[in-house]
């Protein structure tokens, strides 16, 4: 299956910006949602050891990728422990 | 220490700061984090003999952010013992 599709590119040369785009296009999806699934502080997947996976993040902690007026590094805990 | 700061917060309290736990702007999470940390922190101070106010932080972030609905409903729910959250 390899091969026939080298064999396609060797003759077609112009369709390796289409692998290359739809590649990583892809590779971006993936990327992205294996960070939502592994990252975000609301999914959660051992309820039995970790019920509130939010809590375990710091107060200044950034999950955001990219923040424009916020300035994380000042942030501390609000409320009281307990 | 802690007494002191808590109490100048409770009194200069305006709005639910920023919470980097809920960044987005969905923060449905955030009202029900600080319901049940309100009533969980009462349970836990009450239990050790202490003052409770100190929990009254929590109490002022949900009423902030929360639906008069949802908190209305989340009340009676605890009250009939059906409050879906573990507290």
């Amino acid at each position: 299956m390899l091969s026939v599709i080298a064999k396609q590119l060797k003759s077609h040369p112009a369709l390796i910006p289409l692998f290359v785009f739809i590649g990583g296009g892809a590779a971006m999806s993936i990327a992205y949602l294996s960070r939502l699934a592994l990252r975000n502080p609301d999914v959660s997947w051992d309820r039995k050891n970790n019920p509130e996976p939010w809590n375990n993040m710091k107060p200044d902690q950034q999950y955001k990728l990219f923040t424009v007026n916020m300035d994380y590094s000042k942030l501390k805990k609000e409320g009281p422990d307990f | 220490m802690a007494e002191e700061d808590i109490q100048a917060k409770l009194q200069n309290y305006r709005t639910a700061p920023f919470d980097a736990r809920f960044p987005n702007s969905n923060q449905t999470r955030n009202c029900w984090s600080n319901y049940l940390d309100f009533y969980r922190c009462q349970k836990a101070l009450d239990a050790k003999g202490v003052d409770t106010a100190p929990c009254d932080w929590y109490k002022r972030v949900f009423t902030s952010i929360c639906p008069i609905s949802w908190v209305q409903k989340w009340n009676d729910q605890r009250e009939a013992g059906n409050f879906p959250g573990k507290i």
